[in-house]
């Protein structure tokens, strides 16, 4: 019986001590080769003691970029389950996402108890995965003991977790275990090739189904791997020299020609079952099995053990029914495809920073571009880089530093380059260069329809206007392509200032910073006073590396109010904007944004009151003038050209902060989009004023008639309802 | 107040966060480009914001060529001593014998206990290190064929395969601080690494090598077959200042150059993660504390250390 499962062709490797290079260079052949997966495996305590499994497989890792990756009959004797599964997620992780571990039964006369410890021990491995559960795992088996280790962290991607050393003789006890608990299973039939051994291999099969039914499990739930044969759809080579492989490699690309021409014929759908427990945690009106065969492997659904990681972003809780992470534009194209067949809500993730964007959602579907983060230079002497929208700004900011380059961005190395590129950014880099979006010379978007449209001033030049300031109602950009500037090492202080008179000191400090050369960004953080001080906290960059200039630039700030701490130092730029860890937040944000031109004795008071009610904890100015002053603002759909200042507040009850907000609205001129999330229908209109919004309903209506991308403050007339 | 006369050694203490892998991989890398020594990770396998020490060692190993790799300190009661001994060996193969063994008997013992792993007292954990010595030396030596027995309370062996025998004479670096423990250092240990953060003073520190010297000598042992390794906090700036490693290049060259010559540290292991320092420590500190050291040692006479491998 065909199970459907994509045919997986590999080899294992030789783990011998005499050459320690050959697991390496024949897995790196293997992939050369287009081999789907290496498999390592463990001797057992009985067997030749040669290269240790994991160990190998990891360095094994480290050479190779494509291939999946097995370890087979991994014993739990001297390895403690709670670390191998730490072990496992953490090679997850360093390989993105290519492993499949497999467990044996351990040495020891009895039988029985080496399955029972076995057991045990795929329930820690798999409770240490579940991240998602919040409470510690405590797993008091007779065995294996675990008694409030903390979770996590889940693998990086949905694993598969195998039974089975493929040597034993039929062994039932390990069989049944496998058919209760395994997504895996190394049929145990003998390395030769007599005709027998079909028969032993169809023998074994019908065994574990029987198994399968007895557990109450789909037969499809479990994929059977041999070692050098039907319903197997994993086939392996034992241990082989280079020129096998190469033998191999081309009987396996007749073997995968005939194995799909075959299923075409029948019609067999082909991937891999999930468990029922994950299928029972499923969300309604979102059809699981339609899933794009490409997607499937990199999806994460709310039973997976990576949910936890993926189901919130950093500033908004989130429980969607189905996050796909495609790796290319075609997987986004047909993620686009399949998410529109759904009847649910859909959001579009890059880094997943988005507070007016909405990346998360309850019960939909999210598309996540986090897979999609190359960065390359496609010219160094007009320094014009493509970026894919799930690279992170400290990423960038890293990749770009060899060249002495660097681009305008926002401040935080976490922000995904996709979610800002396309609505501003404004970074400590902003009043020298310009926003990151002023940087943009050509885009590659998706459209609401599927097609994959390029866009700049000569392809498609009113989408490439849209796209900067309000990409996220047209399309998904999957390719940005820059002019990125020449940036060496910057000045960047930090300084704490006693703000106590704070309408004073705001005053001042609007002043010195719109009096401040091009090459000086600051932004200012407030919070609520304490002990009777406002404190304001100052970070500043100087573009140059030459300590005078940056003392002289430094010098009337420093002389604006009593300083309560200073530091400066000259660093390279990816030191201030570097990739933090991960963080993702419950509930809601709650914010409000306005742009300013000048900070007005009568802005100034009202902030001041808003600072000392307590109603925000993190009050910001940052600087939003300079070089974005140099573009018109017909000239992209970013219209805040006049503006020095875009100034948020974020607060912890929305109405408390509304109210506040919107006595303060005649000090402003227009929102910033990325830091707004009132959702009063009148906002549109700041963040998009006058002209520009009219144009963008035109764009919109051409380009996104459905309103499909709705997410982010959708210009849609009538917009549709984000849910 | 004693050089043991080994020459010196430089590297990154990385902190293995899970968050960013890339980032751990690429400090490791970044310690290599810089002329560093050693690249070394803590190992805490009860932390789940790490990544899996031993697996991360593995990965580095293939994405570097040249830098040698050890985990700081290895956690013994959650890695038992064969596979340790098997793992060692073989990445030492697969490194080109790039490889070194930090090993601590633990000391969080309630997530020790959690994870699975048999809580010990602090002399408990002494006897049990000295048996899991005594079975990776034992797997390592394939000069024997016989099958290893070695009975233990903690770590027994009974009829284990020897092998495979590791590229090349694998030290075992033993982070201790309490008299039973550093007097198992000197008996059995081929390194001592402490944290310099731990130790209350040069005091402690030159009270510690003089413990390990005794227990060497008294198990027949050089003093100089336990090389002094240390991991040193420490951040530069701009100006000077008394505190130990905080300061520009010249303040860390001359303190560094100190506690070589004066207490006997040989290898200095910057914590802390930061690109700025190990650059700096590689490409500047480094070959500086080492014209100085080479420099004083010329005038005094110091004979370079025969540094024995194994157990004396």
């Amino acid at each position: 019986m065909d199970l459907g499962h994509p045919l997986q062709l590999g080899v294992e490797l030789p783990l011998g001590a005499d050459d320690p290079g050959a697991a390496a260079r024949l897995a790196a052949r293997a992939e050369d080769l287009g081999l789907d997966l290496v498999v390592v495996t463990d001797p057992g305590a009985d067997g030749e003691p040669g290269l240790d499994a994991w160990t190998a497989l990891a360095a094994v890792a480290g050479r190779t970029e494509r291939v999946d990756l097995a370890a087979r009959g991994l014993t739990l004797d001297d390895r403690p389950p709670a670390v191998l599964a730490r072990a496992v997620a953490s090679l997850d992780h360093l390989a993105g996402g290519r492993v499949t571990p497999g467990l044996a039964a351990g040495a020891g006369a009895d039988r029985d108890e080496a399955l029972d410890a076995l057991a045990e021990g795929v329930d820690v491995l798999r409770g240490m995965w579940d991240a998602a559960d919040p409470g510690p795992l405590a797993l008091e088996g007779r065995h294996h003991r675990v008694v409030g280790a903390q979770r996590g962290p889940a693998p990086a991607h949905t694993l598969a977790l195998w039974l089975g050393d493929g040597r034993t003789p039929a062994d039932t006890g390990a069989r049944v275990l496998a058919a209760r608990v395994a997504d895996g299973w190394w049929l145990p039939v003998a390395d030769d090739a007599t005709p027998e051994r079909l028969a032993a291999v169809r023998r074994e099969q019908a065994a574990l189904d029987a198994d399968l039914a007895a557990a109450g499990r789909d037969p499809r739930e479990v994929r059977r791997g041999l070692v050098l044969d039907a319903g197997v759809g994993t086939l392996v080579l034992s241990a082989a020299d280079e020129d096998a492989l190469a033998a191999f490699a081309e009987v396996a690309a007749a073997v995968r020609d005939r194995v799909a021409a075959g299923r075409a014929a029948r019609g067999t759908r082909v991937g891999t079952v999930r468990s029922a427990a994950v299928r029972a945690a499923r969300a309604p009106g979102i059809d699981y099995d339609a899933v794009p065969a490409a997607l499937v492997g990199t999806a994460v659904e709310p039973g997976d053990a990576g949910y936890a990681a993926v189901r919130s972003t950093y500033m908004r809780g989130g429980r969607p029914g189905l996050v796909l992470r495609p790796g290319s534009t075609a997987e986004v194209v047909e993620a686009l495809a399949y998410a529109r067949a759904q009847d649910v809500p859909l959001a579009i993730r890059s880094g997943g920073h988005g507070i007016s964007g909405r990346s998360t959602n309850e019960g939909g579907v999210v598309l996540d571009l986090s897979r999609m983060t190359a960065i390359e230079v496609l010219d160094v002497a007009t320094r014009r880089v493509r970026i894919q929208p799930g690279a992170r700004w400290g990423e960038v900011a890293a990749a770009l530093h060899p060249y002495g380059w660097a681009l305008t961005s926002g401040d935080y190395g976490g922000v995904g380059v996709g979610g800002l590129a396309t609505a501003g950014g404004i970074g400590f880099l902003v009043r020298a260069h310009g926003l990151t979006l002023d940087h943009l010379r050509a885009a590659e978007v998706v459209l609401a329809d599927g097609s994959v449209v390029r866009a700049s001033d000569d392809e498609n030049p009113d989408l490439f206007w849209g796209v900067r300031g309000a990409g996220a109602n047209l399309g998904v950009v999957t390719s940005f392509e820059f002019e990125v500037d020449e940036v060496g090492d910057v000045g960047f202080a930090q300084l704490v200032f006693d703000a106590s008179d704070t309408e004073q000191f705001l005053v001042d400090y609007g002043a010195t910073l719109e009096a401040a050369p091009r090459d000086t960004t600051a932004f200012l953080i407030m919070g609520p006073p304490r002990g009777g001080v406002v404190a304001a906290q100052v970070m500043a960059m100087v573009d140059s590396d030459d300590p005078d200039t940056i003392i002289e630039r430094l010098t009337p700030f420093a002389r604006i109010a009593p300083l309560l701490q200073q530091q400066v130092q000259v660093v390279p730029y990816p030191a201030v904007v570097s990739v933090p860890q991960r963080h993702t937040s419950d509930g809601e944000p709650v914010t409000r944004s306005g742009m300013a031109e000048h900070l007005t004795p009568e802005l100034a008071a009202d902030a001041a009151r808003l600072v000392r009610s307590g109603a925000t904890p993190f009050f910001q100015i940052r600087a939003a003038g300079g070089a974005v002053h140099d573009v018109p603002a017909d000239a992209t759909a970013y219209a805040h050209r006049s503006a020095n200042f875009s100034i948020v507040a974020m607060g912890s009850s929305r109405r408390r902060i509304d109210a506040i907000w919107d006595a303060m609205a005649h000090h402003f001129d227009g929102a910033y989009l990325s830091f707004e999330t009132d959702r009063r229908p009148e906002r549109l209109a700041d963040v998009y004023p006058g002209a520009t919004l009219e144009r963008l309903r035109g764009l919109k209506r051409r380009y996104d008639p459905e309103d499909v991308f709705r997410h982010n403050y959708s210009v849609a007339e009538p917009p549709a309802v984000v849910v | 107040m004693t050089d043991y006369g080994h020459d010196l050694l430089f590297g990154s203490f990385i902190t293995p966060g899970n968050a960013a892998p890339e980032r751990v991989v690429g400090l490791a890398q970044l310690s290599e480009q810089a002329g560093l020594d050693l690249a070394t990770f803590q190992d805490h396998p009860y932390q789940p914001s790490f990544l899996d020490t031993w697996t991360l060692l593995s990965y580095v190993a293939a994405r570097t060529e040249r830098i040698t790799l050890a985990p700081n300190v290895a956690n013994l009661p959650l890695r038992p001593p064969a596979v340790l001994a098997r793992s060692v060996a073989s990445l030492d193969l697969l490194s080109g014998g790039r490889v070194e063994l930090g090993l601590g008997s633990g000391a969080f013992w309630d997530a020790i206990e959690a994870m699975g792993g048999r809580r010990l007292t602090p002399g408990q954990g002494v006897d049990a290190l000295r048996e899991a010595i005594a079975v990776i030396r034992a797997l390592w030596d394939t000069s024997e064929r016989a099958r290893v027995d070695l009975p233990g309370e903690y770590w027994p062996l009974a009829g284990a395969k020897r092998g495979p025998a590791p590229a090349h004479p694998v030290g075992i670096w033993v982070g201790a601080y309490k008299p039973r423990m550093l007097r198992l250092t000197g008996q059995h240990a081929d390194g001592w690494l402490p944290s310099l953060g731990y130790l209350s003073s040069m005091q402690d520190l030159d009270d510690a090598n003089a413990r390990i010297d005794d227990a060497a000598a008294a198990a027949g042992r050089d003093p100089r077959a336990v090389r002094r390794l240390l991991n040193v906090g420490g951040r530069l700036s701009a100006r000077r200042s008394t505190d130990l490693l905080t300061g520009p290049p010249e303040q860390w060259v001359e303190q560094l150059a100190v506690l070589a010559l004066e207490h006997g540290t040989s290898a200095f292991i910057a914590t802390g993660d930061d690109p700025t320092l190990l650059t700096v420590l590689g490409q500047e500190i480094a070959p500086a504390v080492r014209e100085l050291v080479a420099a004083e040692r010329g005038g005094a006479g110091t004979a370079p250390a025969a540094v024995v491998a194994g157990e004396a």
